[in-house]
């Protein structure tokens, strides 16, 4: 019996529970093996007298609405059915046909009480819709590795009071508490006296060192001036995530919490990273002290490192793609700055652009350059001629980095995308204008822009642009027809449908046929309701008011987005470590059954999202 | 030293025309049956699965060791209601035997276990009334009989199907129907082998009560697929593979 033990603990929710549950479950069983096409629940029929788990071939759940039958799924090795009907005591809604031939381990009505009466997992899982279960799975995904940054709250990580001072005690006293107190950083009570809020001020050791020592002021400086109020804090409730992204993305060292107003404590990075030996936070610190280019050039490597450990953490995956922002950004910005300094100051205000999945924060491991360029229409004559050897110079440079030039050209050292500002409202307009298909290509791209550097604001001058989509249905129509090119992988049974290539057969492509489709979706909704961010999840999750997508439909897609990008980065993740070249193909029977069964209802959400825009677009209307 | 034990239980083996007389009570009632009617759907019949160990596969030298039973009601496999036994062998026996499978744990749990004699009722009682299948009955049944004969001067008596002649049998069908061509070989008789063409799972370690799971599987899949040609009854199961 210890195999059919061995084969319960392998699925959900089996997996999840302790041992004795499997084995009651498997000393109280009985087995069945039906013929191919044979009724093992029938609608309307006697309620089920036990929970089928599928042991070996696959069974249809055919719902039958007007005499006309459909299968509404299809359930596979491991997945069980009968559950509804027995936890209602009431007929089946849907008939079960085997499709295959079946064996199935039967959990009789009694145990399966029993199960759920016991053990609270057990009920969780066969009361929750599908849906539910897919984001239990990701969640469950996420507590399984190191919870550390995702569970713990800073509040939990303050050891002390926070050390307040007087604006107008002078640096050297500040110093002086500072050695006493043997902390690295003060909180600086700002009048009103005795009340420390959010408004409160900071000073750290890095302040005196690098506001007073090295610029030379006396000892006797008053705090006022060296300060920094209000300083950045937080909420004393956040994830210790959420603490570090801050620090990271702001570049600071030390974070104030708040917990009714007042300070209650600090946090330092030391503090969150001295359980967390890979940090993206050592990151910034890695550039500030790379002097040349052969620096810069092991810092894709840290950064690839940083983001295998916040995978292992169990990041969600559209946190990472901040962290790799900010990382990349900071490399990025500091090329550039270098550039400037060599080719003297930018003759005219110009803002450098990335785009595709680094303007939407998806970037994760290495991917190709997209960038372009945007300069002031009022510019003397040498702008142009500057702005080339800027880009040439910077692109050369990432290239050299670990980021290869991008293969259709879509880099600022291609004329084309180095405008001035009109020039671009042109090209944008036209491409919604006239929605060829080398229009919605470049829109797909280009639309998803993000500024990384420079001091002309892009969004003032680009954004009007794009709002004029938000009317144009031909052109979101177009879009959306585009969008429903590549359907998402369910075969007509709704299990998912797998391509062959070469010799090589069973194989999914995560990204073509699953996070592409989304990211698509997205950005049509995101248009519809003229929202202006441009990551895949930020645009699902604010647009769903004023575009043809519900709360729940938006909700479903993102879990599913998070879902086959995990799956997909922890792929490319596990090749990268083989020493392969990282693909979006997966072996789908190589999955793990919780995986396989996640994709299998990510792409449902996504074939329901589609049916969704196929309807609101009348796409199958369109002509040419 | 086997006359004596005999002796104790009263029984008169090599008097078979005083053997109705001399019965126990549980042979007696398992001799009655009643047995399940052939006419009737197979799933209406009650089965007993059946694997034994030996210590060797000559029923008149080697011992039974290790006894397992599965039940199959309304066609259905009931893991509550798996039985189990080590068997103790004869004094010498223990001592005696090189087989791999008297070593180590094996041997201190046989030392422990019942005897044949004191394990019979419980068995048979099991046995009774029901359709009993074994895979390579000649083994199981053979050694099976050959105790009962020894001891009561008895035998089993229910109909009795072997899954492997089955096999044979489904095989030869589909041969003669040209549904495999005729050079095609028999297919694998061995019980793992054939669990695993039918894409079954097999279940374990060799032991008495894994094999004897692995074979009610095997038979609920050719039960299933011979009434799928049309055979639905205990009687067309009992003609492709009766023993």
């Amino acid at each position: 019996m210890d195999e059919i033990v061995t084969f319960l603990r392998i699925y959900p929710p089996f997996d999840k529970l302790p041992v004795a549950a499997a084995e009651l479950a498997a000393s109280q069983a009985q087995i069945e093996y039906f013929a191919t096409g044979s009724t093992i629940l029938n609608a309307g029929g006697p309620p089920a007298q036990f929970l089928y788990l599928i042991r070996k071939g696959s069974v249809d759940l055919v719902h039958i609405q007007d005499g006309e039958p459909t299968v509404v799924d299809t359930l596979n090795p491991g997945e069980g059915f009968g559950h509804r009907s027995l936890i209602r005591n009431a007929p089946p809604v849907v008939a079960v046909h085997a499709q295959t031939e079946v064996l199935a381990y039967l959990v009789p009505a009694n145990v399966f009480h029993r199960l759920c009466n016991e053990y609270q997992d057990f009920a969780n899982y066969f009361s929750a819709s599908s849906f539910d279960r897919l984001i239990s799975a990701a969640q469950q995904r996420q507590g399984s590795t190191a919870p550390y940054l995702f569970q713990t709250r800073v509040r939990d990580l303050i050891r002390r009071p926070p050390i307040t001072i007087r604006p107008d005690a002078t640096v050297r006293q500040a110093a002086q508490v500072m050695r006493d107190e043997n902390v690295s950083c003060l909180i600086v009570d700002l009048p009103p006296y005795g009340f420390q809020d959010a408004n409160s001020g900071i000073i750290t050791d890095r302040d005196l060192r690098n506001r007073v020592l090295a610029n030379g002021l006396p000892d006797n400086t008053p705090l006022r001036e060296v300060m920094t109020a209000p300083a950045t804090s937080m909420p004393a409730d956040s994830l210790a995530f959420e603490a570090l992204l801050l620090m990271l993305e702001r570049r600071i060292h030390h974070l104030p919490l708040i917990d009714n107003g007042q300070v209650i404590g600090m946090v330092t990075n030391t503090d969150i990273l001295r359980r967390q030996s890979s940090s993206p936070l050592f990151l910034p610190r890695q550039l500030e002290r790379a002097r040349g280019l052969d620096d810069l050039r092991t810092y894709g490597d840290q950064v690839y490192d940083a983001v295998t450990g916040l995978l292992d953490a169990g990041a969600r995956v559209s946190d990472v793609g901040r962290v790799v922002a900010v990382a990349h950004d900071a490399l990025l910005q500091r090329i550039i700055r270098d550039a400037e300094e060599e080719l003297g100051t930018p003759p005219a205000p110009y803002a450098w652009l990335v785009l595709g999945s680094e303007g939407r924060y998806e970037q994760t491991l290495r991917t190709d350059q997209d960038n372009a360029m945007i300069y002031a229409d009022e510019h003397p004559p040498d702008a142009p001629e500057y702005f080339a050897k800027l880009a040439d110079i910077v692109v050369e440079r990432l290239v050299q980095c670990g980021f290869p030039r991008c293969t259709g050209d879509i880099l600022a050292t291609n004329p084309r995308w180095r405008q001035p500002v009109s020039q671009w409202q042109a090209i944008f307009g036209r491409w919604i204008d006239v929605p060829d298909e080398e229009s919605l290509l470049r829109a797909g791209i280009f639309f998803d822009y993000r500024q990384v550097h420079g001091k002309l604001r892009a969004e003032a001058v680009l954004r009007p642009v794009i709002q004029r989509a938000r009317g144009n249905t031909i052109f979101l129509a177009r879009m959306a027809r585009a969008a429903l090119r590549t359907p998402a992988p369910l075969t007509f049974f709704r299990s998912v449908a797998l391509e062959r290539r070469g010799d090589q057969k069973d194989l999914l492509d995560l990204k073509q046929r699953g996070t592409a489709i989304i990211v698509d979706l997205a950005r049509i909704y995101g248009l519809e309701a003229g929202r202006s961010e441009t990551s895949t999840v930020s645009r699902l999750r604010s647009a769903w008011r004023e575009a043809s997508i519900s709360e729940v439909d938006a909700e479903r897609l993102i879990n599913a987005f998070e879902l086959i990008s995990l799956v997909r980065l922890r792929s490319q993740r596990d090749q990268i470590a083989n020493g392969e070249e990282p693909s979006n193909l997966v072996v789908f029977p190589q999955l793990s059954p919780l995986d396989q069964r996640g994709l299998k209802e990510a792409f449902q959400a996504i074939a329901r999202a589609q049916r969704g825009i196929a309807m609101m677009f009348q796409t199958d209307r369109l002509i040419g | 030293m086997k006359f004596s034990t005999l002796g104790r239980l009263g029984v008169a083996p090599w008097l078979p025309w005083g053997r109705k007389h001399e019965l126990p009570d549980f042979l007696r009632a398992y001799e009655s049956g009643p047995w399940p009617d052939p006419q009737k759907p197979w799933r209406e019949a009650r089965y007993v699965v059946l694997d034994v160990e030996t210590s060797g596969l000559n029923e008149r030298r080697d011992s039974l060791l290790a006894i397992g039973l599965v039940e199959i009601e309304d066609g259905r496999i009931r893991l509550d209601r798996t039985w189990h036994t080590m068997i103790r062998p004869p004094e010498g026996l223990l001592v005696a035997a090189d087989s791999i499978r008297i070593h180590g744990l094996m041997r201190n749990e046989l030392a422990t276990a019942p005897t044949f004699e004191e394990v019979l009722p419980a068995l048979i009682e099991r046995l009774a009334q029901r359709v009993l299948i074994v895979h390579v009955s000649r083994i199981d049944v053979g050694f099976l009989n050959r105790a009962l004969k020894q001891h009561y001067g008895s035998k089993l008596h229910g109909p009795i199907l072997d899954t492997a002649r089955i096999a044979v049998t489904m095989h030869q069908r589909a041969q003669m129907l040209g549904a495999v061509s005729h050079d095609m070989p028999m297919p694998a008789i061995q019980l793992r082998g054939l669990a695993s063409s039918f894409g079954l799972p097999v279940y374990g370690q060799h032991d008495a009560l894994n094999d004897a799971l692995t074979t009610a599987q095997v038979f609920l899949a050719q039960a299933t697929r011979l009434a799928q040609q049309g055979k639905h009854t205990l009687k067309a199961l009992l003609r492709s593979g009766g023993v």
